[in-house]
């Protein structure tokens, strides 16, 4: 597939690497490809593709278990969806009161759960390997990509510190003789105790944090440099343009064939 | 050192007709996507995966929600460009708390509305569209609904802008009634995009429905109009109740509180307030 | 006002003369009539006591609080030659911010806040304020080899700021204000919760920007011994300026400084274990038994030992605690002390249940309270964390004491004792004010209220005098001190072995997990 080149998360800091942008445009890419096309045969290509891309590069184990925690709930509600309910099925193959097993429900859940963790595949293996602190990097620093680079890094900083932070918290409020029992309104009363302290708290800090950034030219007009060096060349700034465009024609041939059609 | 002017021009306006124009692209392609949906839903439903449906529903919502963020993003002060992760975090921290303690709702938009509060539906919307956004970085069944996430921000923020906010009772309503409308716009991704719900108590319900003949879109509209209304009426009372708790020099940060009167109170002007009334204000 | 001007004669690089500042939606001004003028390379140390507006200035003056922003300002600020006049009204001069902190660099009194939580080294951290100027990558390559040398931070330049210590991440937040090069550098409460080794480097990084030529403001409700060496001392005190003048002008007896301005208190010999004991008969309100504990090894723990080699402990995670053993009486103060990092906070947790022993029992008032949920065990033992905004969730300082009184002691009593709780901690003006607006020194005493209310047979305290003023510090130690009249066993855990030595009828220190008598 299009990602076949050297593996990132086998170590973050190797000469070599991968611009981040360049992932990006592979799963992306990966993922429109596969949506547009809706062939099941490719589906599996991409699945059994994506598995063997986050193995080799010593992902699989959490891309798997992300992957799981998604996918088996879908499709577990989707075949108990269409498996039983399909009343557009004309194979019958089981029937119990109202619910009737069909050929057609179960095929159409088939392959809509091959479809969906195809795409949810491709991407989770470039969430789980490609360096952050690149991708804020090599998105430039100004206007909408430079703001967004920085929500999507400090949100993944902030994570782990506001969920101990509301630990804490909930341990401060124990100590002041909170018991949460069973009933709805001790909890509803607890979660008032926790929440208030710490949103109050957060509010305070990124009231001082967004002063601490204004001082330091967070929003400067003017031309940015970055101190992070992110590799890159005209290979494969033309390997994203090149990924772009095939993504681009595959949306507009499908769209172009089922106007036809209809 | 070279030393250009401290401080900066009285009034600087540049890009708004340009952001203007984004914003009213962005909500163009929401609205003509679901149009054409609901339209044209029926017959294309068991054509496949890989559907043109599908397709449109992505595409369509997506450009949406990213135009929305293109023409917002830019123009957000400092102090609300910080408090967008915070709140990130807080759709997810405080989404799970509820999530563990209450009962079956998904309450993921806490720190969406609330932003929408302090700051005013424009960066309600890009909050709602990055939270889907950056979500889907660990889960990517999520990045289709980033329009619908945009629109229960946007329409927080209108509901904080016209004073909903400043009588308690008035904010579960204005929950309810952004419940609903999110709730009928996000159903066709469910539709389209994943031929049904992610979980499995919710496609229980979805199921319900198409044992008893309607179409896909029809079932997962109808299950989206009995949990998202009550969902949204509660993720609406718990916003107010945390910024009803926020300290005066907190809520300073925001001039949307003040232009508007966004909260029960003081007048704009400083007018001095009796602390009995303040302490009796909110409950 | 002359502040400054003792220094060096030339022109100031920074001025304010402010008549007011009045926050928006408040009826007290927060400033008035403070006038300060600072010079190159001069050293000034404004003093004040916990609310009398240091912050506030400070911002201020590093356009951390732009006037019209928050709040209304009348007067001027002068920087550089430029003089801003403000009048409060909609055609006053808007500072911009990024261009006024290439001048004033500032850190505030959490050095937390102001990492830009999108840079995933220090080396970018430090680099984050250049990057936005458009610096070339060498320049800046350079610029941030230069500040890490200087705050010593040139080991740490790979390290993720989210991992540093508290020493280290002040000095980094100093260097994020300072890469640029600013001629004037304000910082508030930069020693706060800074143990010996941090107070030493920072003041030697204070002396090293004075020879530079830069103008240091340090903003402070304590005389550390580094401000013995300022130009210039100016007392605020409640929203204006009382006095100021060299130091030397400004002792003891002077008068000038208010009894809220703390001094180092010098450590007293142990001989003070020798007061009237108190009789360790009985059962002991609060007992330990060969308490053990460790924190059980997360995945990452695990990844982190396995990197560091076998050197580990043999038998799992190393233990914080082993076979602590401690018996308080009622009417007993116990003072715990250890350096950072010892396990003191470890300890203290294990009080009330907030974590179990892997090994021996904790026994409050004979009974073993393994079994109980930590909000029970609370009716017992009060616990006041070091941090009180985590603990106060109510809007009036009343109600916040109040919370959970009447369900424990019926409305009656509870509204007597919560008006005496708070009257005992010097707040029963503040009664109905919010908590979180308070000033740091009134949020401690009032988490300190909340517990005192409660009358636990103990109250354990986690370093109760970081944060407070000198008023405070003498409320802190009368209630203390009356608590445990009236029958309460006190457990204290601070690093402040002279405060320890002050209140307490005997000291143990924390070492290697275990209490030995100090």
């Amino acid at each position: 597939m299009t990602a076949s080149s050297p593996r990132t998360a086998a170590g973050p800091d190797r000469p070599g690497r991968l611009n981040p942008l360049t992932l990006l445009a592979a799963a992306g890419s990966t993922a429109v490809i596969t949506t547009a096309a809706g062939s099941w045969p490719l589906s599996l290509t991409v699945l059994a593709a994506s598995l063997g891309l986050s193995a080799a590069g010593g992902t699989a184990r959490r891309v798997v278990a992300a992957a799981a925690a998604i996918l088996v709930p879908l499709s577990l509600s989707l075949v108990m969806l269409h498996g039983l309910f399909f009343p557009e099925g004309t194979t019958v193959l089981a029937e119990w009161g109202p619910g009737r097993v069909t050929a057609e429900g179960l095929g159409f859940a088939g392959r809509r759960i091959l479809q969906l963790g195809a795409v949810v595949l491709a991407l989770l293996v470039f969430s789980f390997s490609v360096s952050v602190p690149d991708l804020v990097a090599a998105l430039s620093a100004r206007g909408v990509q430079g703001r967004f680079a920085f929500v999507l890094a400090s949100t993944l900083t902030l994570l782990p510190a506001i969920s101990a932070r509301a630990r804490r918290i909930r341990q401060a409020q124990e100590s002041r003789g909170l018991v949460v029992t069973r009933g709805l309104l001790s909890r509803v009363a607890a979660f008032r105790l926790q929440a208030v302290p710490l949103v109050l708290s957060l509010v305070e800090d990124a009231g001082t944090r967004s002063a601490a950034l204004e001082a330091r030219g967070l929003s400067n007009a003017g031309p940015r440099t970055s101190y992070r060096e992110v590799p890159d060349s005209r290979l494969q700034r033309t390997a994203r343009a090149v990924l772009v465009l095939v993504a681009a024609a595959a949306l507009v041939l499908r769209l172009v064939q089922a106007g036809a059609s209809a | 050192m070279s030393s250009p002017s401290l401080t900066l021009p009285s009034q600087e306006r540049p890009a708004a007709r340009r952001r203007r124009l984004l914003e009213i692209l962005g909500a163009l392609a929401i609205a003509a996507t679901y149009v054409y949906l609901v339209l044209n839903q029926p017959s294309d439903i068991t054509g496949g995966p890989g559907s043109a449906s599908a397709l449109i529903a992505l595409s369509g919502f997506l450009a949406g929600a990213v135009l929305l963020i293109v023409a917002v993003l830019p123009t957000l002060p400092a102090s609300t460009l910080v408090l967008i992760p915070v709140a990130l975090v807080l759709n997810i921290v405080l989404g799970q708390f509820v999530g563990s303690t209450l009962v079956p709702f998904y309450l993921d938009a806490i720190g969406t509305v609330l932003i929408a509060v302090l700051a005013g539906p424009a960066a309600g919307a890009a909050t709602g569209a990055l939270s889907s956004i950056v979500w889907s970085f660990f889960n990517p069944t999520v990045l289709p609904f980033a329009a619908g996430a945009a629109l229960i921000g946007c329409l927080a923020g209108l509901a904080a802008r016209y004073g909903l906010f400043r009588r308690f009772y008035l904010a579960p309503v204005a929950g309810f009634v952004t419940g609903i409308i999110a709730g009928v716009v996000s159903a066709p991704v469910a539709a389209f995009v994943f031929g049904g719900t992610s979980g499995v108590a919710t496609g229980a319900i979805v199921s319900a429905f198409r044992a008893m003949g309607d179409t896909l879109l029809a079932a997962i509209t109808k299950q989206a109009l009995i949990s998202d209304p009550m969902d949204k009426a509660i993720v609406f009372t718990i916003v107010a109740i945390l910024v009803y708790a926020l300290p005066r020099r907190a809520r300073q940060q925001f001039p949307f509180l003040r232009r508007h009167r966004v909260l029960a109170g003081k007048a704009p002007a400083a007018t001095t307030e009796a602390p009995a009334q303040g302490a009796a204000r909110d409950n | 006002m002359d502040a400054g001007k003792a220094v060096r004669a030339n022109r100031p690089v920074l001025a304010a003369g402010i008549r007011s500042f009045t926050f928006h939606d408040d009826e007290t001004t927060a400033l008035r009539d403070v006038t300060v003028s600072f010079a190159a390379g001069s050293f000034t140390a404004i003093l004040g006591a916990s609310g009398s507006g240091k912050s506030t200035l400070g911002r201020l003056l590093a356009a951390w609080l732009p006037p019209g922003g928050h709040g209304a300002l009348a007067g001027f600020l002068e920087l550089s030659g430029s003089r801003l006049e403000f009048d409060g009204g909609p055609s006053d001069p808007r500072i911009d911010p990024a261009q006024w902190g290439r001048h004033v660099g500032f850190v505030p009194q959490d050095p937390a806040t102001v990492l830009s939580t999108v840079r995933s080294t220090v080396a970018e951290e430090l680099a984050f304020g250049l990057e936005n100027s458009g610096m070339e990558r060498a320049a800046m390559k350079a610029a941030v080899g230069r500040t890490a040398a200087l705050l010593g931070l040139h080991d740490q330049l790979e390290q993720d700021p989210a991992r540093l210590s508290g020493g280290q991440l002040r000095r980094l937040a100093i260097g994020c204000a300072i890469i640029t090069g600013p001629p004037v550098l304000v910082m508030d409460e930069p020693f706060a919760s800074l143990d010996a080794a941090g107070a030493d480097g920072l003041a030697a990084v204070v002396r090293d920007l004075l020879a530079r030529g830069t103008a240091v403001v340090i903003l402070s409700q304590a005389i550390d011994p580094l401000l013995l060496e300022a130009g210039t001392w100016v007392v605020l005190s409640g929203g204006t300026v009382t006095g100021s003048g060299p130091p030397a002008a400004m002792g003891t007896g002077s008068g000038v400084l208010p009894p809220a301005i703390r001094r180092p208190a010098p450590v007293p010999a142990p001989v003070a274990v020798s007061r009237p004991g108190v009789p360790q008969t009985g059962i002991p309100a609060l007992q330990l038994r060969g308490v053990d504990f460790a924190y059980p090894a997360g995945p990452g723990a695990r990844r982190r030992l396995r990197k560091a080699g076998p050197t580990g402990e043999p038998g799992g995670p190393p233990l914080v605690l082993r076979g602590a053993d401690l018996a308080v009486h009622p009417g007993e103060i116990v003072a715990v002390t250890g350096p950072n990092g010892a396990g003191k906070s470890t300890l203290l947790r294990h009080f009330n249940g907030l974590l179990r022993p892997t090994a021996g029992s904790v026994l409050v008032r004979g009974a073993d309270i393994s079994g109980a949920p930590v909000g029970r065990t609370a009716a017992s033992v009060g616990l006041l964390f070091q941090q009180p905004r985590d603990q106060l969730f109510e809007r009036s300082a009343l109600r916040e004491v109040s919370f959970g009184l009447a369900r424990l002691v019926g409305p009656a009593l509870a509204a007597q004792r919560a008006t005496a709780a708070l009257a005992s901690v010097g707040l029963a003006d503040a009664a109905q004010e919010h908590p979180a607006e308070l000033p740091a020194s009134a949020q401690r005493l009032l988490a300190l209220a909340t517990v005192l209310a409660r009358k636990p047979a103990v109250l354990a305290l986690d370093e109760p005098t970081v944060a407070l003023d000198g008023d405070g510090l003498a409320l802190l130690d009368a209630t203390v001190r009356l608590a445990a009249a009236e029958g309460a066993a006190v457990v204290l855990v601070t690093h402040d072995l002279g405060y320890a030595r002050s209140v307490a009828h005997r000291t143990v220190a924390l070492d290697g997990g275990r209490l030995v008598p100090a």
